[in-house]
C-alpha cells in the first residue's frame, strides 16, 4: 500500500493535546477514521472519534471517506465557550 | 411622578404615595448631603435645576422603570435650594410585586436621574470656595439649556459615519432601527457583541442573562467594572448600553432560557445573537431558530480560536444539528473557567458576531451561509468550512428537533370516550403472562410486552409511533415511558390507573 503525503489539522482541545495546529503527516491509513485512531494512540487524545467531526478539504466529511494524497484533514471536537 | 421640592422632603408623607395592596415589595433611596467629596470638606449644597426640562426628562425615567419592570409605583422627588450636610437632597421611593423588581427600578431611578436631569450641584467648601460639580446629564437632554455648554448630539449625528457607507444609507440604517435583536448570554462574547449592536443602532436590543458579575469575568466582560461586582449582569448591561446609545430600546430578561421560557421570549426578536457558554443552551437555541424561523448567529471560543456559525431560515441552510445531530456530553471539552481565556478572545469573536449579524441584516457581501469559520487568532488561520443539511433537518420538521421543545405530558387520562387507538396510540400491555392472564385487558386491540422481557438495547416499539403503556395500576408503566423517553421514544405515554382505568 503506497504512503499519502497529507495536512493533519487539529482544534480547539486536540491542539492543545498535540502541541501544534497542524502537521504534515505520512500515512498508510485509508480513512479519517483508521487515521483518527492511530494519532489518538500516539499522542494520547482523550476524545473518541464519535465526539469529534472530520474536515477533509474544507468540507465536513464522512469517517469512512477515502484519504487521497495531498488531502488536507483536520479534526474538530466541539468548542461551547463563551 | 417626578418633583422638585424647595423643602425639605417628608419620606414618611412620600412612602404613603406608593403604598398598594398588591405591592409586597417597597424599596426605598435617600440620598443625603455628605460633608466630603473628591477630598475637599463640604460645608453645605446648592442645587439649581432646570426644572421645566428636569420635570419632563424625570418623569420619563419614571415611565421607563414602569415599562421595564412593572413595578406598581415610583416616586422620586429632587431638592433644590440651600441644603446642609445631612439633609435629604432626593428621595426615591418603589413599589412592587416582588422585591427583584422594585431593587432594581429603585437603582435605576437615582443611575438615571443622576445621569439625565439637568440639575447641578453647588458645592461651598471649608476654605470659602464653592464650585459646581460637573452634572452628568446625557447629551440628548441637555439641548436647551446648561452651565457647560455640553457637545450635543442628534441621532444621524450619531449614525453619520455609518450611513455615509453606500450599502448603508439612510434605507440601511433603517432596517437596523426596525430589527428586534435579542444577545442570549451577557459575558465575554455578549459584552463584545452588544457593544457594536447597541451602537450601530439596532432598534431594541434584548438581553437575556440571570448572572450576577464576578470578579473573574472582568477581564473579558469589559462592560462592567470592579464597582458592580454582585449586581446583575443583564441590567448592568443595559444601563451601561443606554448610556452609549440613548436612541436604542434595551430590555433585561433575567432569566435562563429554557424549554418553559424560550418560545415566548424569542418570539419578541428578529435575530437571535448566541453567546452562550454551553452546548444545553446552544442547541435549545438552534432548535427553537429551526422551529421558530428566526436567524441565529452562533458563536464559541476556546482558548485561542473560536467559531461562528449562521442558521439562516430564509435560505433554507444547515442548521447546528446537522453537523452535531446529538449534544456533546458537557464534560468532554474545557470551558472558559477550566482552561482559561484570553480576553480579547471573546472580544474579537463578539465583535465577529455583530459583524455578521449587520451583514446579515444589510444584505452585504461574503454573508456565511451553511458555513462554519474556523479562526485561530494565534497564527491568524481562518478557515470556512461546509455543512451539509440532513435530509431530516429542514423547514422545522427535524425529528429530533420538535420534541425537544415539545415535551409531552407522561401520563394519559383515560376519560372514558374513545379507545387509545381513536386518540392516535398504540395500547401496550407491560403486565407480567400470568397477570394478564388473570385480568385480561379491557381492549380490543393492543400489544403485548412484558417489562421484565424487555432488551433496551433492541425495544420492540417505533421512535416516530405513540404507545399507551399500561400495567395493573400505572407505576411501573410510568416508570417505563421516563425510560424510553429519555432514549428518545418521545410519544410514550402511561396510563393513569392502569388496566383498572379501561373498565368501564
Amino acid at each position: 500500500m503506497a504512503s499519502k503525503d497529507i495536512t493533519v489539522g487539529y482544534y480547539a482541545v486536540l491542539r492543545e493535546a498535540r502541541g501544534c495546529s497542524e502537521e504534515s503527516v505520512t500515512t498508510e491509513c485509508h480513512t479519517p477514521s483508521e487515521l483518527y485512531g492511530q494519532l489518538k494512540a500516539e499522542h494520547g487524545f482523550h476524545l473518541a472519534e464519535s465526539q469529534l467531526k472530520v474536515v477533509v478539504n474544507e468540507d465536513f466529511s464522512t469517517w469512512d471517506y477515502v484519504i487521497q494524497e495531498g488531502d488536507h484533514l483536520v479534526f474538530i471536537p466541539p468548542v461551547a465557550g463563551g | 411622578m417626578f418633583s422638585l421640592s424647595e423643602t425639605p422632603l417628608d419620606p414618611q408623607a412620600l412612602v404613603a404615595e406608593v403604598a398598594d395592596p398588591h405591592s409586597g415589595a417597597c424599596v426605598t433611596f435617600e440620598g443625603w448631603v455628605r460633608n466630603h467629596n473628591d477630598g475637599h470638606t463640604v460645608l453645605r449644597l446648592e442645587y439649581e435645576a432646570y426644572a421645566a426640562l428636569a420635570i419632563s426628562e424625570g418623569n420619563k425615567i419614571i415611565a421607563e422603570v414602569k415599562e421595564k419592570f412593572g413595578v406598581d409605583h415610583a416616586v422620586c422627588v429632587h431638592r433644590t435650594g440651600l441644603l446642609e450636610i445631612t439633609d435629604m437632597a432626593i428621595w426615591i421611593g418603589v413599589t412592587a410585586a416582588h422585591r427583584g423588581e422594585a431593587f432594581a427600578a429603585c437603582r435605576y431611578i437615582i443611575d438615571e436621574i443622576k445621569h439625565r436631569t439637568p440639575i447641578w450641584k453647588k458645592e461651598h467648601y471649608v476654605n470659602g470656595d464653592s464650585g459646581w460639580v460637573e452634572c452628568e446629564h446625557c447629551a440628548a437632554a441637555a439641548h436647551h439649556h446648561h452651565h457647560d455648554h455640553a457637545p450635543t448630539c442628534t441621532e444621524a449625528d450619531y449614525y453619520d459615519r455609518q450611513v455615509r457607507l453606500k450599502d448603508v444609507g439612510e434605507a440601511g440604517q433603517q432596517k437596523l432601527r426596525d430589527t428586534k435583536v435579542l444577545v442570549i448570554g451577557a459575558g465575554g462574547l455578549g459584552c463584545s457583541a452588544l457593544q457594536y449592536l447597541a451602537a450601530a443602532g439596532i432598534g431594541k436590543i434584548g438581553i437575556c442573562e440571570s448572572d450576577v458579575v464576578d470578579a473573574s469575568n472582568l477581564h473579558r466582560q469589559t462592560l462592567y467594572g470592579t464597582d458592580l461586582l454582585g449586581n446583575p449582569k443583564g441590567a448592568e448591561a443595559v444601563h451601561r448600553l443606554q448610556h452609549l446609545n440613548p436612541f436604542i430600546k434595551l430590555e433585561h430578561h433575567a432569566c435562563r432560557l429554557d424549554k418553559s421560557n424560550i418560545t415566548d421570549i424569542v418570539g419578541h426578536y428578529d435575530v437571535l445573537v448566541d453567546c452562550t457558554d454551553n452546548f444545553e443552551t446552544k442547541f435549545l437555541l438552534s432548535d427553537v431558530a429551526v422551529l421558530e424561523k428566526k436567524l441565529l448567529i452562533q458563536s464559541s471560543i476556546y482558548q485561542y480560536e473560536g467559531q461562528l456559525f449562521v442558521y439562516d431560515p430564509a435560505a433554507d441552510s444547515p442548521c447546528m444539528r446537522c453537523i452535531w445531530p446529538e449534544m456533546p456530553a458537557p464534560n468532554c471539552v474545557g470551558s472558559c473557567a477550566e482552561v482559561g481565556v484570553l480576553g480579547a478572545v471573546p472580544g474579537v469573536f463578539g465583535s465577529l458576531q455583530a459583524m455578521e449579524c449587520l451583514k446579515q441584516l444589510l444584505d452585504l457581501p461574503g454573508k456565511l451561509q451553511g458555513e462554519t469559520l474556523f479562526f485561530d487568532l494565534l497564527h491568524y488561520s481562518a478557515r470556512k468550512v461546509r455543512a451539509h443539511k440532513q435530509p431530516d433537518c429542514h423547514d422545522g420538521l427535524s425529528e429530533r428537533v420538535k420534541p425537544i421543545l415539545e415535551e409531552a405530558p407522561l401520563e394519559w387520562h383515560w376519560n372514558g370516550t374513545g379507545s387509545p387507538a381513536e386518540n392516535g396510540l398504540t395500547l401496550v400491555d407491560i403486565r407480567e403472562p400470568e397477570e394478564c392472564k388473570a385480568d385480561p385487558l379491557n381492549a380490543d386491540d393492543f400489544i403485548e410486552l412484558p417489562m421484565s422481557s424487555i432488551d433496551f438495547e433492541a425495544v420492540p416499539l417505533d421512535k416516530t409511533k405513540a404507545y399507551l403503556l399500561c400495567c395493573s395500576r400505572g407505576m411501573r408503566s410510568k416508570n417505563l415511558a421516563v425510560k424510553l423517553r429519555e432514549q428518545g421514544y418521545t410519544q410514550v405515554y402511561s396510563l393513569t390507573g392502569g388496566a383498572d382505568a379501561l373498565h368501564p
